[in-house]
This record gives C-alpha cells, sequence and structure tokens, in this order.
C-alpha cells in the first residue's frame, strides 16, 4: 500500500470502520511504514487525550432541571398533548409540580373509566347515521371545485375566519412540520346545524376534519372506521366532536388524530 | 408505565453526552445547560416517532439541532462564528482530506505532561464545528460512524472525510498553539 492511500485510510483504521480486508492491510503497512505509523500513534495519542480531558461534566443541578421540565410539560399539556411541535420558549421551565402531574393522571384514568363504561353502553345508531353525513359531506367536498372557503396554510388565518361562520371556536393546527399541510377551512352541514371543516393535504391525500361541539361534555376516546375506502376517526375532547375522513391509510389518519 | 417514565428511563442516562455535545458546540455551560433541557422537552414531544434500541443518536440528534439554532440565533444578533463559516471557511470540507504531513516535526514530540491536555482541549475549541462535533462524538462518546451519520444528518462518508480532516486539522492547530506558547520548544 502506498502512503497516499494509507493517509486517506488511516483514520477509519483506527475507528475499526474498515473491511477486514483493508484493516489487515493497512496493520501491514503501518508495520513497516515509520512515518504512518507516527501519525497513526499520534493520533491516537490525540483522541486518547480527548477522551480524557475534553470530557466537561454536566452540573449536577442539571438533571433535576431537566427532569422537573419534563414532568411540568407533561403535567400542562398532558401525555397526549405531548406529540405536538414543541413550543419557542420552552426553555426555562424550571419549577416542578409533581402533584399536578398525579393530579392530571388520576384524572386522566377516571376519565378513561368512566369512557369505557359510557361507550359500552350506547354504541348507537346515532353514530352510523353520523358516519354516513361525514362519508358525504366528504364526496361532496372532493366532487366540488371549492374544497375551502378559506384558503391559508396560516393557522391565525383560518381560526378567526370561522367567527361569526359558526357558533363555536374550532382548534386550528399548522401541522406543515409532521406532513400534514394546512389548506383552509369551509363550512358544512352536518347532523342539522353547521360545522367547521379543516381541510389538511398529506402528499396526494386530502383530509376533511369536521368539527362541531359535542352533545356530552365528556370527552370521547378516538374511534376508527372505515367505509367507501375512506378511513375515519371520531373523538371528542374540549367539547368539541371531531370527525376527520381520507382516502389516506388508517396509520397515518391516526397519526394526525394524536397530533390534533 | 407512563410516557414520561418511559422517556425518562431512556433519556436521562444520555444527559452526560448531551451535555458534552452541546457544550462543546456552543462553548458556555450555561447556555449548554439550556439547550440540553430545551433539547429534552423537543425529544419527549416527538418520543412518538422514536423507533429503536439505541437512545442516544436520536436524542443527541435533538441536542445537535438545538445548538445550531442557538448557534445561527447568536450569529444573527451579532457575535461569534456562523455554521456557514463554520462549514465554509478557511478550512476547505473537500480539499485533500488525506493529505497528512508527517515530516513536520510531530506536535506529539513537543507535547510535555500535563501541559498536553490543556492543548488538545484548546485546540479542540478553536476547530470549526464541523470537526468539533464529529471528534467529540467518536473521541468521547466512542459513536460508530453510522451513529454520528445519524446525529449530524449527514451520509457516512462524509463523517469519515471530516474525522480524518478534524484530525489533520486539530494536530496543526496543536503545532500552532505549542509554537505560539514555547517558540523555544523546537
Amino acid at each position: 500500500m502506498h502512503c497516499e492511500r494509507a493517509r486517506e485510510l488511516l483514520s477509519p483504521y483506527l475507528d475499526g470502520e474498515l473491511s477486514p480486508d483493508e484493516q489487515r492491510s493497512m496493520a501491514a503497512h503501518i508495520e513497516e511504514c515509520d512515518r504512518c505509523a507516527r501519525l497513526a500513534t499520534e493520533f491516537r495519542r490525540i483522541g486518547r487525550t480527548i477522551a480524557e480531558a475534553a470530557r466537561e461534566p454536566a452540573p449536577h443541578t442539571l438533571a433535576p432541571r431537566v427532569r422537573a421540565a419534563l414532568v411540568q410539560a407533561t403535567a400542562a399539556e398532558g401525555e397526549g398533548a405531548l406529540l405536538l411541535p414543541a413550543r419557542p420558549g420552552a426553555v426555562g421551565w424550571v419549577r416542578a409540580r409533581p402533584q399536578m402531574h398525579q393530579a392530571a393522571v388520576l384524572a386522566a384514568a377516571c376519565v378513561l373509566t368512566a369512557l369505557a363504561t359510557w361507550w359500552v353502553v350506547s354504541a348507537s345508531d346515532q353514530q352510523r347515521r353520523l358516519e354516513q353525513e361525514v362519508v358525504s359531506a366528504h364526496i361532496r367536498s372532493l366532487l366540488q371545485e371549492r374544497q375551502i372557503e378559506v384558503a391559508s396554510s396560516d393557522m391565525h388565518t383560518v381560526k378567526p375566519w370561522f367567527a361569526g361562520r359558526v357558533d363555536f371556536s374550532p382548534e386550528v393546527k399548522d401541522l406543515t412540520s409532521e406532513g400534514f399541510v394546512l389548506l383552509g377551512g369551509r363550512v358544512d352541514y352536518i347532523d342539522g346545524r353547521r360545522v367547521g371543516v379543516l381541510v389538511y393535504k398529506r402528499r396526494q391525500h386530502t383530509i376533511n376534519v369536521f368539527v362541531w361541539p359535542s352533545a356530552r361534555s365528556e370527552s370521547t376516546p378516538p374511534r376508527s372506521m372505515a367505509q367507501k375506502g375512506y378511513n375515519l376517526m371520531t373523538w371528542s375532547h374540549n367539547g368539541l366532536t371531531r370527525w376527520a375522513i381520507t382516502d389516506l391509510n388508517a396509520g397515518e389518519l391516526r397519526q394526525l388524530q394524536e397530533l390534533m | 408505565m407512563t410516557l414520561l417514565s418511559r422517556f425518562e428511563r431512556l433519556a436521562l442516562p444520555c444527559m452526560e453526552a448531551a451535555y458534552n455535545l452541546a457544550f462543546w458546540l456552543v462553548r458556555s455551560r450555561p447556555d449548554a445547560e439550556d439547550i440540553v433541557q430545551e433539547a429534552y422537552l423537543r425529544a419527549l414531544r416527538s418520543f412518538g416517532t422514536f423507533r429503536g434500541e439505541d437512545m442516544r443518536p436520536w436524542l443527541l440528534a435533538i441536542v445537535r439541532n438545538a445548538a445550531y439554532r442557538w448557534l445561527n440565533h447568536r450569529r444573527r444578533t451579532g457575535n461569534v462564528v456562523s455554521l456557514e463559516e463554520a462549514y465554509a471557511g478557511n478550512v476547505g470540507e473537500e480539499s485533500g482530506g488525506g493529505e497528512i504531513a508527517a515530516d513536520e516535526p510531530s506536535a506529539e514530540a513537543r507535547l510535555i505532561g500535563a501541559a498536553e491536555r490543556d492543548y488538545v482541549v484548546r485546540a479542540l475549541a478553536e476547530l470549526p464545528p464541523a470537526f468539533r462535533e464529529v471528534l467529540v462524538l467518536r473521541e468521547l462518546e466512542g459513536f460508530s460512524y453510522r451513529d454520528i451519520a445519524e446525529v449530524t444528518g449527514a451520509p457516512i462518508g462524509t463523517v469519515m472525510s471530516r474525522l480524518s480532516r478534524g484530525r489533520g486539522e486539530l494536530r496543526k492547530a496543536l503545532t500552532r498553539l505549542i509554537e505560539k506558547d514555547e517558540p523555544n520548544a523546537l
């Protein structure tokens, strides 16, 4: 092996990243070439010195501080909401409120138990009728030229647009960084009332998310179903019922639901 | 087990590595602490996308992004090195990665005792971040090229040439520092 080639391979050789063959021929070269051997020794020694001297021990206050911030974020946002994009300015939350966290977990457990009971008792005709209506509305929207009445990827444009058009304020999230591009919104008519619709796009797939105030105040966990080749999910949270429908696969729809 | 405790079990053992990478990128202890905290919060929020066994490369990629955001912010607000300068500055990325002259008097030969550590640390601090980060990940954390590629988002070939070039530059910086401090050492 020529020195020139050996110099190129020296670094990966020292790191054990060469193929066994190359590793062997490098070792052989270093055996017989003093200059390359010297450089190898020097690099090894510098590497060892970095390992010994460059480590900057984390201050012992760091771990408790970070844990407190994590606990606080969990308590403030709820575990489900943790799948949302990070908010800027999150740095600097240092006060821990573990009791909040416990309370939130307890509350979540209670809600879940209550919901499970309620769900078993009342899976109903109403749901099936709504499902039909949502599918029809989705197909209608795809046939229309204007799927969107307010076209904007800016949630601060879309949310105010609903004011005066529906009697509630739907939560609008920009999920572009997660691959769900907000195209805009429109108003539709479902279950005898005006409802808000948020329109997202993922690749070539349109996702309509219908939103209206829930009849009951409880939240309901997400439920998935499929009809006429469309995937649907419905859930309610914060007093609003949502139905999402798309020709996207169920996994990615589920991802959108979690993000919302 | 809750999401938080699952996350903590995997992520807290990586904190030393996270802090070291942040520190070596921004070279400020308080800023490194803020960056680690921000990165951990971000990591918790995208924990759902974490697949795999070893959390370190995944987490350190988030730490690295936070550190570069911070560096860019610092550049915009007026001082110190930019990311662009770091990559495109006087130390060319592609030029002559393999050329290392072993005929110059070796830096090692002139290093004496405890001073050696001091020089190595100072020389490392002088390197552009693109080289500093791969050296820290390799020498301090013992990362494989694949893991370094995951952290830095660069192809493995680039990781290899940056390490090669980084070691050469580090050696040059060492020589320079020693000559400056001890002109009579030669």
